[in-house]
């Protein structure tokens, strides 16, 4: 999958990569973790409607999606990582005029279910490359479902209300997290090598470095500070 | 006020270097907000209890020269060749206090307020708002969405847009001279009020607000609007009244299902000008003349597909001068039906079917109309490359029973840009 990110941060860390996985094969390596937390200093606006002119009164109250939501990933994932062929299901919600989970990490192959929890409304849309689509428009209690077959980044949106947005991150490899409440991520399961960890936040890669996993079980702290 | 804002009429004007290098600044700022890859679409700026929301609209409609003026939604000033930048703000004092405004600029002519006003809601978890101000009209249903990103075709339904033959700052002598207009109402002359030709005035006028206030309440299922404005539906007045008189609005929306919205609305004001009213003869010039309208409009959609219809009639009280008299009062009817269907992610389909009609007055020559009725019918493809960019190309055809030219087919190009 392609993000865009610093182009001599990555040749830097596309080499340690190469060497690590030659090295991890060569040695026939165990699998670690790689675990850490993100912290968002970066300031993130709240997200609301635009400014309705035109309407009556006051607009209905409505979620806050959490921007501070983070994902982190490898890049390119660990060789053998893209032979699973294990179908998985998720859910982008549609509750109190936002998407929930702000941002969704998938594999590639999963069906995610729209579900609409409103009592107005939506029409969920995409105009992005990695799959283009436009569910219309359906209301409370009904929920339809697409699947992902190209890894990239999708953003999702509302055509009936603008506030409305959300990322779907589809990679093709399972070596990605999305950060809990407290910033946190944990990546289990890591074949020993080294790798380049991205950290992505809010439509973009914010911050990439190399992470080496040694053999056995063992644990890898990298933490991200994005500003 | 001025008698040429009273009808809607624009007297050409120079232009000033300022206020043009303005409107060039709102096209950069909103070029700039829509490719900007920093910027999202209400973003709030927040200070304190202050929350900041900027939105904006470009819309940028060409195509040739409309001759039969079917679309001239004020004097030299066509809605399929026109240049609308439109800034947005809404200051958020908490939770109960908003002020908002939107700014307009025409063909980067000197930008103007379109809204301002005040937003109340006084308790937190009651439906019950109320807005202060030049604020938008409660009547109908195309008027809350008259942007080129809410219009599924470029040009307006003719209850909205077409000028006909009537004025607020001038009157007939007689019935003949009434229907000497017919069919052109982008310019019209009467002897009795302002000596200035003019255009006419459309059945609603959704170019300019009106200034009052207006309160709204409930939500779901049933809502309902009032207003009490100065101006009326057809000639809404920025600031000052020019004649006293007052117009009360009242809309009422009903969903019993999602996806279906019936509303019905009705309103009745003082339309005529103060100034016609004093050269008038003693006997009419006692009377009051008022605009009073009603309206029925319904949606429903449901997956890609959205039907829309709609039907204005409207009466306009007349000083009974001449032989042989105008009558009063004076009728309209327009009626619509619009659908739209999105075939694929980007791409919509729509079309609209239009009918604008008027009464049958007695003149020497007859019995004729008043104005001259009208059928338009108008087809559009869009693309959306982007969220915020929508490129459409239409064709729209006219039958006009009078004026200079009675059929006229355009083919229109639209270009939408939002943040």
């Amino acid at each position: 999958m392609r993000f865009p990110d610093p182009v001599s941060r990555h040749l830097l860390a596309a080499a340690l990569v190469s060497t690590g996985l030659l090295l991890a094969l060569a040695t026939g390596a165990g699998a670690g973790t790689i675990q850490g937390r993100v912290d968002v200093k970066r300031e993130l606006l709240p997200l609301d409607p635009r400014p309705t002119v035109s309407e009556l009164g006051m607009p209905p109250p409505r979620g806050t999606p959490d921007r501070r939501r983070s994902v982190v990933y490898l890049e390119p994932g660990p060789r053998g990582a893209f032979e699973e062929s294990e179908r998985r299901r998720a859910t982008l919600d549609q509750r109190s005029e936002a998407f929930v989970p702000y941002v969704l990490a998938i594999t590639v192959g999963t069906n995610v279910d729209f579900p609409n929890h409103d009592r107005t409304y939506h029409n969920v849309f995409s105009l992005s490359k990695a799959r283009r689509f436009d569910l219309g428009r359906y209301p409370q209690g009904e929920s339809k479902s697409l699947r992902f077959d190209r890894p990239g980044v999708v953003r999702v949106f509302c055509d009936i209300h603008s506030h409305m947005s959300a990322f779907i991150l589809v990679f093709a490899h399972r070596f990605f997290a999305t950060t809990d409440a407290e910033g946190r991520y944990r990546l289990d399961d890591v074949p020993a090598g080294a790798y380049n960890l991205v950290a992505w936040n809010d439509g973009q890669v914010r911050d990439s470095r190399p992470a080496l996993v040694p053999e056995g079980d063992g644990v890898v702290e990298q933490d991200f500070v994005l500003k | 006020m001025s008698e040429s804002a009273v009808s809607g009429a624009r007297i050409p004007r120079r232009r000033r270097g300022g206020a043009r290098a303005l409107a060039t600044g709102m096209v950069a700022g909103i070029a700039l907000a829509v490719t900007g890859p920093a910027v999202r679409a209400g973003e709030r700026l927040g200070f304190g209890p202050f929350g900041l929301v900027l939105g904006g609209e470009g819309t940028f409609s060409i195509a040739p020269k409309d001759w039969g003026y079917f679309n001239e939604i004020e004097y030299q000033r066509n809605a399929l060749r026109l240049a609308r930048l439109a800034l947005q703000a809404e200051l958020r004092v908490g939770t109960h206090v908003a002020a908002l405004t939107e700014i307009r600029s025409d063909n980067l002519d000197p930008p103007r307020a379109y809204g301002l006003y005040l937003r109340l809601r006084p308790w937190t978890g009651r439906s019950f708002d109320v807005q202060a101000g030049l604020v938008p009209t409660v009547f109908g249903g195309f008027t809350r969405r008259p942007y080129g990103g809410g219009n599924s075709l470029v040009g307006y339904p003719l209850a909205y847009q077409y000028l006909t033959t009537l004025r607020a700052d001038a009157v007939p002598g007689s019935a003949d001279e009434l229907a000497l207009w017919r069919g052109q109402g982008w310019l019209v002359y009467y002897p009795i009020g302002s000596a200035e030709p003019a255009s006419g005035m459309p059945l609603v006028n959704t170019q300019r607000w009106d200034t009052g206030a207006q309160v709204r309440v409930g939500s779901d299922p049933i809502e309902v609007a009032a207003s009490l404005t100065q101006g009326t539906l057809s000639s809404p007045r920025r600031g000052r009244d020019d004649n006293g008189g007052k117009q009360v609005a009242i809309r009422a929306a009903w969903r019993p299902v999602t996806g279906l919205v019936i509303g019905a609305s009705g309103s009745g004001g003082e339309y005529l000008a103060r100034s016609v009213r004093e050269t008038l003869p003693p006997s009419e010039a006692q009377r009051r003349y008022r605009q009073w309208a009603g309206g029925l409009d319904a949606e429903y959609s449901r997956g890609h597909w959205l039907a829309r219809a709609e039907a204005v009639a409207s009466a306009w009280d007349m000083p009974r001068l001449g032989t042989p008299p105008v009558p009063s009062p004076l009728k309209a009817l327009g009626i619509m039906g619009e659908g739209r269907y999105r075939p694929a992610p980007g791409w919509t389909l729509a079309a609209r079917v239009d009918y604008l009609g008027f009464g049958r007055i007695e003149t020497s020559q007859g019995r004729v109309s008043w104005d001259a009725p009208l059928t338009r019918v108008e087809g559009a493809v869009s693309y959306s490359p982007l969220r915020q960019a929508t490129v459409k190309a239409a064709y729209q055809h006219n039958w006009r029973d009078g004026g200079r030219v009675r059929s006229k087919g355009l083919v229109v190009g639209q270009l939408v840009l939002w943040f």
